[in-house]
C-alpha cells in the first residue's frame, strides 16, 4: 500500500506542471465535469496519458483556489442528472497563454539538449 | 475558512465524486457489460476515492489543522480508554508542572515583575558608593532639591522614607499602619494616578501648612474605610498630628518596593509633624537643611534616549559639589576629622536600574528561590521520566494496534504524531490541573514568606505571564515524556509483531533497556534532591540549636512607642512599667532596648576611644549602639565576660558608662583589659562626652544567626533616652502563659499606648529564620514527592516486568526453583537498578551541594552523614517498593504461567 502510493505521487509530481495546463486547454472548449475532461484528455492522446483521478480531482480544486476556474452544479444535457461543472474565467485564460508558451520554451529547449544534431534555424 | 465551510465543502467534493463515479459506471454499462461488472470497472477506472478526497482536501490547505483535529478526538478516546492510565499520568504531571508553575509565580512577583506605573524601565535608583563606608542608598533633603534641577539628563526625581508602624487614627479609633513620607513629585514621576480624589502634588511638599495632606493605599481603603465613597477631605491623626485624607491611589499600586505595603502617603515635609524627634527643626540637624544628615532614597526617570551611564557622568559633577556643601557643613561639629571629610568626599555617585522598585525583596529572597527553582526543576524532570515510563509500559500493551495499523498502511511519522498528540494532550490537562494546585500552593509560600521579621505582602495571581509559561512547561513535558516512547513504539516490524504472541514479541530487550534507564535517572534525580533537602533541613535545625549569646526560651517581647500619644519623656513611664512588670507572677525580671534581638533596624555609628586605640582610622569602623535598660544581660541571659552590666543607678545625672562586647573590646584594646577605659559617640548623640566601660559581654547575634560577630556598644536607656522601645521579659513558664498579664500591666499604667509585635522570643528566632524555613520546608516536601514518584516508577517497571516474564518464571518453577529464589533474583534486578541510580547520584548530589553551600549552616556541602542517610533511605524505600511484585513472581502458579503461553 505505502509502496503504491509512493508511485503514484511520482507520477504526480512529473505530471504536474502539464496537468494544470491540460486542464485549462481542455476548458477552453466550453464548460465541462470532472469526469469529461479526464476523458477528453485520455481520448485526445489516445490513450497515452492515463488519466489517474487522484491527480485530475486535486488539480481542479487547484485550480478553482487559484481563481482560474469556476465551479457550478449544472444538469448534463444528455442525463437527467447534475454534474459539477467548471468553467475558464478571464484569468484562467491568461494563465493558460502563460503556461503555453513557457511548455513551448521548454519544450524547445530540451529538443536542443536531446537532439543537438538537427540543425535549427532559429540559431544564429 | 471556517470549520463548517470545510463541512459544506467536503459534502460538495463527494457528491462531485459520487456523481461522476456512477456516470463512468453508466458508461461502462453502456458499452455492454454487466451491471457488476460495470461497478468494478467504473471503481477500478477511478482509484480510491478516499485517497483522491484526502488529496484534494490538501489543496484546500486546513488539512493539517484537520488531521490535528483528528488527532486530538482518537487520542481523547484512546485517554477515555485507559483511565487508570489518564488519571496517574495526569495527577503526576499537575504535580510537577504546579510545583514549577507556583515557584515561577512566586519569582515572577517577587524578582521579575516590573512596577505598575508608567515606563518603569526609565526608573533609577539613586546609591552613593564609598570606598570607606558600605553602600548607602540615602541622600539628604537638599540633595534631593538639588538633582531635581538636573532635567537635561533626568525627566523628574522623587524622594522617599518608609514611616513604620504609625499610629492612624480615625474617628477617634486608632490603628496600626504602614506608612511614607513622599516628595511632591513622587507620585508624578512615577505617573501613578489617584482613583478617588488626587494625589500629592509638589505644592503640598511647600508647607507644611496648618492641615497637611495624606494619600491612602487601595487596601487600606477597603480595609479600613470599607471602600466608603465620603473619603475624601475625612480628617484623621497620624502619630497625633492631624492631616486630610485627599485621595486614594491606583489598586495596583504598592510603593516602590515590592512586597513592601503602604496604607498612607505623606508629604516629605511633615516628618516634623509625625515624628518631630527625628526632624530636629530649628536646630543644626533639620532633617530639611541639613546636608549630612542622608535620610531620604531617591528614585529619578531619565530623559527618553538618556542612558543610565550619560546620566551617571552628566550628575557626577553636581554630586561632587554637594558633597563639599556636606563637609563644608561639618565644622564645628563633634565627629569632624580630616578622615571622616575625605571618606564623605570619596562617595561617588551610581545610578541602579529600578525597574523593578528597591531591591529589598529582591535581595531577601532571590537565593532562597533560585535554589527552590531548581528543586522543582529536578522534580519535573522525575515527573516526565515517571510518565515517560508509564508510557513505555501503554506503548507494549498497544503494540498490537500500531502494528495493526502500520501493516494497513498509516505511515510511521503520522502514527509518530498521533501518539505525540496524545502526549501533548495529557501535558496539557496536567498543566492545567497544575495551574490550579499551583494558585493554591502559592497562596501558602507566601503565607510562609509573610512570616518574617518585616512584613511581605505580595499579590500572586495567575497573570499572563505565569500561564505563558505553564504552558510552555507543559508543552515541553509533553515533548520530552512524549517523543521517546512515540518513536519507540512505532519502531514495530509489523509483520513480525503479529506473527508472534504479542507478550514476546520485538526487541523487547531494548525497549527494556529504556525503561530501566528511566527509572536509574529517577533513582538518581531523587537521590540529588533527597540530599539537598537532608542538607537544608540540617541547617535549619543547627541554625535552631545554636546558641545566639542569649537564651532563647520563655522570653516574651512587645514593643511600645509612648510619643506616639504625645509623651514627652518616657523614662519615668519606662521605669514604671518595669516594675509593675516585674510583680507579674511568673515574671523573673524584665529589661529593655531601643531594637528587639535579632531586629533588621540598625543604628551604627563611629565611636572615638580615648588614648591609644588599636590601629590608626580604626575609629571610622562603624560600632552598633543599643540603648539598654538595667539589668538586660541577666534577663537575656547573656554572659557578663569582665566588669557589670548597667543597673538601676546608672540614671541620668550619674557618670556616664557603657558597655562593650568581646569583639569590640579585642577590636579597639586588643587583649588589654577595657574595663576603665573612655569612649565617646559624637556622630550617635551629637555629644562628646566620655563614657566609662564598665563591662565586657560575651557576642551575641544582633541581627541574624549567620552574621559574623558585630561590633557593639551598649548604653544606659536612662542617660540617652529614644522614643520607642521592645521590653523583654523573662517567665519562669511558656511565655504565652503570662501574655494576657503583661499586656493587662501596661495598659492599667497607660490604657491609650499602642502595644506591638507582641511575640516570644523563640517565634522572634524562628522569623529571622523565614527565607531557610521556606527553603527547608518546601526542598523536604519536594524531596519526599520525588521519593514517591520514584517509588511508583519502580514499582511500575517490575510489576510490568513480572508480568511479562510470567512465563519465563513458570519454566523456572517447573525445573524446580524455589520461590524465595524467584523473589530474590526480581528483587536482586531492583537492587542493580538503584545501585546503579546511586552510583550516577552521589556524584551530581555532590556537585548540586556544593552549589547551595550559602545556604548551608553547621555541615559541609559533602556532609558524609546526610549522604549516607540519604543513599540508605532511597534504597530501603525502592526495595520495599519493589516487594509487590516481587511477592507476586514468588507467588506464579507455574502450571497456569505454562498453559496460558
Amino acid at each position: 500500500m505505502s509502496s503504491m502510493g509512493k508511485q503514484a505521487q511520482q507520477r504526480m509530481a512529473v505530471l504536474q506542471g502539464t496537468l494544470d495546463m491540460l486542464i485549462l486547454r481542455t476548458l477552453l472548449y466550453g464548460p465541462a465535469h470532472g469526469h469529461q475532461i479526464g476523458k477528453h484528455i485520455q481520448r485526445t492522446t489516445n490513450d497515452f496519458l492515463q488519466m489517474q483521478h487522484g491527480s485530475l480531482y486535486p488539480a481542479l480544486h487547484r485550480l478553482e483556489r487559484r481563481g482560474w476556474v469556476i465551479s457550478k452544479w449544472e444538469t448534463a444535457p444528455d442525463r437527467n442528472r447534475e454534474f459539477k461543472y467548471y468553467r475558464l474565467t478571464k484569468e484562467g485564460r491568461k494563465q493558460l497563454t502563460v503556461e503555453e508558451s513557457q511548455w513551448k520554451r521548454m519544450a524547445e529547449a530540451v529538443a536542443r539538449v536531446m537532439w543537438p544534431a538537427t540543425p535549427s534555424t532559429e540559431e544564429s | 475558512m471556517r470549520w463548517w465551510q470545510i463541512r459544506k465543502r467536503d459534502a460538495d467534493l463527494e457528491r462531485e465524486l459520487r456523481s461522476d463515479l456512477e456516470l463512468e459506471e453508466e458508461e461502462q454499462r453502456e458499452s455492454g457489460l454487466s451491471p457488476q461488472e460495470a461497478r468494478y470497472a467504473a471503481r477500478r477506472a477511478f482509484g480510491n476515492p478516499t485517497l483522491i478526497r484526502e488529496r484534494t482536501r490538501e489543496t484546500w490547505g486546513w488539512a493539517s489543522l484537520e488531521r490535528l483535529w483528528q488527532d486530538l478526538r482518537y487520542a481523547l478516546r484512546q485517554l477515555r480508554g485507559t483511565p487508570a492510565f489518564t488519571v496517574t499520568a495526569v495527577l503526576i504531571l499537575a504535580l510537577g508542572i504546579g510545583a514549577v508553575t507556583a515557584v515561577f509565580s512566586l519569582i515572577d512577583a517577587a524578582l521579575l515583575k516590573m512596577l505598575p506605573v508608567k515606563n518603569p524601565e526609565q526608573l533609577v535608583q539613586f546609591k552613593n558608593i564609598s570606598p570607606t563606608f558600605p553602600i548607602n542608598d540615602a541622600f539628604s533633603y537638599p540633595a534631593l532639591g538639588t538633582m531635581s534641577q538636573q532635567s537635561q539628563v533626568l525627566a523628574g526625581v522623587l524622594g522617599f522614607r518608609k514611616l513604620y508602624n504609625i499610629d492612624f487614627e480615625v474617628d477617634g479609633q486608632s490603628g496600626l499602619a504602614q506608612g511614607q513620607l513622599v516628595s511632591g513629585t513622587y507620585f508624578s514621576v512615577l505617573g501613578v494616578k489617584a482613583i478617588r480624589g488626587r494625589t500629592i502634588l509638589p505644592a503640598d511638599e511647600s508647607v507644611a501648612g496648618p492641615n497637611p495632606v495624606a494619600v491612602i493605599g487601595y487596601d487600606y481603603w477597603r480595609s479600613r474605610f470599607g471602600l466608603d465613597p465620603g473619603i475624601v477631605g475625612k480628617k484623621i491623626l497620624l502619630n497625633n498630628a492631624p492631616f486630610t485624607i485627599v485621595g486614594v491611589t491606583e489598586p495596583e499600586f504598592y510603593g516602590v518596593q515590592p512586597g513592601a505595603k503602604i496604607d498612607v502617603s505623606v508629604p516629605l515635609t511633615t516628618m516634623v509633624l509625625v515624628n518631630p524627634g527625628f526632624a530636629a527643626a530649628g536646630t543644626q540637624y533639620d532633617v530639611l537643611k541639613a546636608p549630612m544628615r542622608n535620610w531620604l532614597y531617591v528614585m529619578g526617570r531619565l530623559q527618553p534616549g538618556v542612558s543610565r551611564e550619560k546620566a551617571t557622568a552628566s550628575l557626577q559633577p553636581v554630586f561632587t559639589e554637594l558633597k563639599r556643601e556636606a563637609v563644608a557643613s561639618l565644622a564645628g561639629e563633634p565627629v569632624d576629622s580630616p578622615a571622616l571629610r575625605q571618606a564623605v568626599l570619596d562617595g561617588r555617585l551610581q545610578l541602579d536600574p529600578a525597574s523593578q522598585g528597591l531591591a529589598t525583596l529582591r535581595e531577601q529572597f532571590s537565593k532562597p528561590l533560585w535554589v527552590l527553582m531548581a528543586v522543582v526543576a529536578l522534580l519535573l524532570l522525575i515527573t516526565c521520566a515517571n510518565v515517560a515510563n508509564l508510557q513505555l509500559a501503554r506503548a507494549n500493551a498497544r503494540e498490537r494496534e500500531i502494528a495493526v495499523r502500520l501493516a494497513i498502511g498509516a505511515g510511521k511519522f503520522r502514527l509518530m504524531r498521533q501518539l505525540i498528540t496524545e502526549s501533548v494532550l495529557l501535558g496539557v490537562i496536567g498543566g492545567a490541573l497544575g495551574v490550579a494546585l499551583a494558585y493554591w500552593g502559592s497562596g501558602s509560600l507566601l503565607a510562609l514568606m509573610a512570616q518574617g521579621r518585616s512584613p511581605v505582602s505580595l499579590r500572586v495571581h495567575p497573570d499572563l505571564t505565569v500561564l505563558a509559561f505553564a504552558l510552555a512547561v507543559s508543552l515541553l513535558t509533553a515533548l520530552v515524556f512524549g517523543t521517546i516512547p512515540a518513536w519507540r513504539s512505532t519502531d514495530v516490524n509489523p509483520s513480525h509483531a503479529l506473527a508472534q504472541n504479542a507478550r514476546s514479541s520485538t526487541s523487547p530487550r531494548q525497549r527494556h533497556g529504556l525503561g530501566k534507564a528511566l527509572v536509574v535517572l529517577q533513582v538518581a534525580v531523587s537521590l540529588v534532591l533527597v540530599v539537598g533537602a537532608g542538607l537544608l533541613t540540617r541547617s535549619l535545625s543547627n541554625l535552631r540549636e545554636y546558641y545566639p549569646g542569649f537564651n532563647r526560651d520563655n522570653v516574651l517581647l512587645f514593643h511600645v512607642d509612648p510619643p506616639i500619644i504625645g509623651t514627652k519623656d518616657v523614662v519615668p513611664l519606662y521605669q514604671q512599667l518595669l516594675s509593675r512588670l516585674r510583680e507579674i507572677p511568673g515574671v523573673r525580671s524584665a529589661s529593655l532596648s531601643v531594637h528587639e534581638p535579632l531586629s533588621t533596624n540598625v543604628s551604627d555609628s563611629s565611636v572615638k576611644v580615648q588614648g591609644p586605640s588599636a590601629r590608626k582610622g580604626e575609629d571610622l569602623a562603624p560600632v552598633d549602639i543599643e540603648p539598654i535598660g538595667p539589668d538586660y544581660f541577666a534577663t537575656m541571659e547573656t554572659p557578663v565576660v569582665r566588669g557589670r552590666e548597667f543597673q538601676v543607678g546608672d540614671r541620668a545625672g550619674a557618670p556616664e558608662v557603657a558597655v562593650v562586647n568581646q569583639s569590640m573590646a579585642r577590636h579597639f584594646f586588643g587583649d588589654a583589659d577595657p574595663i576603665g577605659r573612655f569612649v565617646s559617640i559624637p556622630a550617635y548623640r551629637g555629644d562628646t562626652n566620655w563614657m566609662q566601660i564598665v563591662g565586657e559581654v560575651r557576642d551575641v547575634k544582633v541581627h541574624d544567626l549567620r552574621e559574623s560577630p558585630t561590633l557593639m556598644l551598649y548604653v544606659p536607656m536612662w542617660q540617652a533616652p529614644e522614643g520607642g522601645a521592645t521590653f523583654e521579659v523573662r517567665t519562669a513558664i511558656d511565655p504565652a502563659n503570662v501574655q494576657t498579664g503583661v499586656l493587662g500591666a501596661v495598659k492599667s499604667i497607660e490604657s491609650r499606648l499602642p502595644i506591638y509585635s507582641v511575640k516570644s522570643l523563640d517565634d522572634q528566632l524562628d522569623d529571622s529564620l523565614v527565607e531557610e524555613r521556606l527553603v527547608g520546608s518546601l526542598s523536604s516536601t519536594f524531596g519526599m514527592l520525588a521519593l514517591l514518584l520514584t517509588c511508583i516508577g519502580l514499582y511500575g517497571l517490575m510489576a510490568y516486568t513480572v508480568n511479562r516474564r510470567t512465563g519465563e518464571i513458570g519454566i523456572r518453577m517447573a525445573l524446580g526453583a524455589q520461590r524465595s529464589r524467584i523473589a530474590r533474583m526480581i528483587l536482586r534486578e531492583t537492587f542493580v537498578l538503584v545501585l546503579c541510580g546511586l552510583v550516577i547520584g552521589v556524584p551530581a548530589a555532590l556537585l548540586a551541594s556544593r552549589l547551595i553551600a550559602a545556604q548551608l549552616f553547621g555541615l559541609k556541602p559533602g556532609d558524609p552523614l546526610t549522604f549516607l542517610a540519604a543513599c540508605a533511605v532511597m534504597a530501603a524505600v525502592t526495595i520495599t517498593a519493589s516487594y509487590i511484585p516481587a511477592h507476586r513472581a514468588a507467588s506464579v502458579d507455574p502450571m497456569r504461567a505454562l498453559r496460558s503461553e
